[in-house]
């Protein structure tokens, strides 16, 4: 079994002291060959000294070696001429317990050795290697404590993050992480989750807003639904009375069918479950054909609307998913737009490269106010003017999701009593 | 005609039940996937109509057995999904046709009476109800001797409404039928509704007897007698 450290401040400290360990180690290696090889030198020139103070003895005046010798100290000699000794210190040849160190000097007529205890070298490197062998494991005890407690107060700013972090749930979204130093690692790592959770929250309060106002939507026919069929209950005598009840609660379950529909429609958008059939689309003909199909409406309404190509613009969509979207634009258009308007349905190359359709209706205009939020899910300018023009407030989120799963952007421009232009811009087929 | 009627909830099943019998149809009813699947083996029927989410056996799993065994009775799912993927799935282990809950009642009826009738040609050149004739080749409306000037989509939702008089036609049933537009998310209500009401100008205003009647809450229908749509 591979032993895993259990905190990161165990496996840091531990890292830290191995790598401390060997560092030590090689250098007090590093030093003892060192001081050896030096102190052998020394040893080495001292016996050459020493060799050549007795070989001039002995060239000069041989007779004198025992003095030599007794003048050398510790220092033991032999000088031989082949095989015949000439002199010899007493104690020679050196042996026992004493370590040591030789040296010769030698010709064909004779051979000069000497030798020196070694004796306080040896021990000067044992000492030595002593303090190194109690000075390492008290340094690497060291750098574990201190890399421990340094490790410690290093990690503590990830300790606080975790516990803050925990603390977080749906409830509590505003919360956020303590940033001690926005400009070191862990500053920018609590900097980050604090955006994500900032994100977050957004979610989740458009997600709480979303459900409140589709649970009012929902609750709007509901109320209707049964009032109209407790009150028919209640008092209606007749089988007209009853069949105008029915008939009116079918109109709210249609209404609420709608209304889910509608909720199913944007919540497969969210989930992106909602596979692309891509195909090079003609917007001319795309537009021309909605146009089509809701004219009748605009007749209704003594309303002019026209279809301009200004050049033949394709564009790479899903028909279908698009068709929708502009036929959400233009049946608001249309909606909005008061009897007698026009609207005006525009394809051509947008100025920024792409292909656009363009929806211009001369209606009241959006407030600027408005603007940014018409695209919301339920968002309407008037809520009290709304209801009776029909619709539940999704049309434009959806043709919003629509223009944007095709990868395009619905832009919108808007002067207040003049009318609104809703810009769809796709990238162009080359 | 006998059909059976696979539904676990009990108030849709009764529905189903009482709105098909007034339709004079012949009704059983199996409220889990075991009794549906129990009853097909052991008695014959025309169609049947089987609600996809059952408690136990999937509505996909007794079809599929079903078709193992050889039955090719036609058989219309119900299913509170809509996704392509379930439908292409109900499609592929047998079934003749879907419905998308919550569904129109009309809209069931004119899809048994479509899978009912499956098999024999329909080879209509004419359509007539009362007075009104069209004819579908030389695509001319006469009424009373008058001839009517309709416009493409016009004539489409009055075949659609001739093809299918005397019954109810929901709102969905022209969208999909006539305008081809199968997300229901399309605010078409509107267009069908002004399309309606333009051909009524055309159809009924100038004439004593009405033949297009609205039903409140649940669409059009064309008929000639007076009597109060049942």
């Amino acid at each position: 079994m591979r032993f895993v450290a259990p905190s990161v401040r165990a496996r840091l400290t531990l890292w830290h002291a191995g790598v401390l360990a060997l560092v030590v180690c090689v250098f007090s290696a590093g030093v003892l060959l060192i001081v050896r090889a030096r102190l052998y030198r020394e040893l080495d020139q001292q016996i050459g000294h020493d060799l050549a103070a007795i070989e001039k003895v002995y060239r000069e005046e041989a007779g004198d070696l025992g003095k030599l010798a007794l003048r050398m100290g510790s220092t033991r000699f032999e000088v031989a001429e082949g095989e015949t000794v000439l002199y010899r210190t007493p104690g020679w040849p050196p042996s026992g317990t004493t370590s040591v160190r030789t040296g010769t000097l030698a010709d064909a007529s004779h051979r000069v050795t000497a030798a020196r205890d070694e004796t306080a070298l040896r021990e000067t490197l044992w000492t030595l290697a002593v303090i190194f062998a109690m000075g390492v494991p008290c340094a690497v005890g060291l750098a574990i404590g201190g890399g421990y407690f340094l490790a410690g107060r290093v990690l503590a700013p990830v300790g606080a993050i975790a516990e803050a972090a925990r603390k977080i749930t749906a409830e509590s979204l505003t919360a956020r992480l303590p940033v001690q130093n926005p400009r070191d690692e862990f500053g920018r790592l609590a900097s980050v989750m604090n955006d994500t959770l900032a994100r977050l929250h957004e979610a989740f309060e458009e997600l709480r807003r979303f459900t409140a106002d589709a649970s009012h939507e929902l609750r709007t026919p509901l109320t209707a639904m049964r009032s109209v069929g407790e009150v028919a209950l209640a008092r209606s005598p007749n089988e007209k009375a009853y069949r105008e009840a029915i008939g009116s609660m079918l109109e709210e379950v249609d209404r609420l069918t709608r209304l889910v529909e509608n909720l199913l429609t944007l919540t497969r958008a969210d989930s992106g479950r909602v596979p692309l059939v891509r195909e090079v689309v003609d917007l001319g003909g795309l537009a021309a054909s909605v146009s089509e199909s809701l004219r009748v409406l605009a007749e209704e309404k003594e309303q002019i609307l026209e279809v301009a190509t200004a050049a033949h613009v394709d564009a790479d969509c899903d028909p279908a998913i698009l068709r929708q979207g502009l036929v959400n634009l233009l049946h608001n258009a249309i909606k909005y737009t008061p009897t007698g308007g026009a609207i005006r349905v525009v394809v051509r190359a947008a100025p920024s490269g792409g292909a656009a359709i363009e929806v211009t209706d001369t209606g009241p205009g959006i407030p600027a106010m408005h603007r940014d939020r018409i695209f919301d899910r339920f968002y309407r300018i008037d809520s009290g003017r709304s209801r009776d023009t029909g619709g539940v407030g999704l049309g434009l989120s959806i043709a919003r999701w629509a223009v944007e799963a095709n990868g395009g952007r619905i832009e919108l421009e808007s002067e207040e009593g003049k009318g609104s232009t809703f810009r769809i811009v796709l990238s162009q087929v080359p | 005609m006998r059909i059976l009627v696979v539904e676990d909830e009990k108030k849709v099943a009764k529905a189903l039940r009482d709105g098909l019998e007034a339709e004079r149809y012949e009704v059983r009813v199996a409220s889990t996937g075991e009794e549906g699947f129990f009853l097909v083996n052991h008695e014959s029927f025309d169609l049947v109509v089987l609600d996809l989410m059952l408690p136990r056996h999937s509505g996909i799993e007794v079809l599929t057995t079903l078709r193992k065994r050889g039955l090719e009775t036609p058989v219309l799912i119900l299913t509170a999904k809509d996704t392509i993927d379930d439908r292409v799935h109900g499609l592929d282990s047998g079934a003749d046709d879907y419905l998308v809950k919550p569904f129109a009642f009309p809209e069931l009826l004119a899809r048994v009476r479509a899978l009912l009738r499956r098999g024999r040609p329909d080879q209509v050149l004419k359509l007539e109800e009362g007075d009104l004739a069209m004819d579908l080749v030389t695509r001319k409306v006469v009424r009373a001797g008058e001839t009517l000037e309709l416009t493409v989509k016009e004539f489409e939702m009055l075949e659609y409404l001739m093809r299918h008089a005397g019954r109810v036609v929901s709102r969905e049933m022209l969208a999909r039928d006539v305008w081809h537009v199968t997300a229901r998310a399309t605010p078409l209500d509107n267009v069908i509704d002004v399309t309606i009401a333009r051909l009524r100008r055309k159809v009924d205003d100038p004439f004593e007897t009405k033949l297009l009647h609205t039903v409140r809450g649940v669409g059009f229908a064309l008929r000639s007698e007076r009597s109060e749509p049942g």
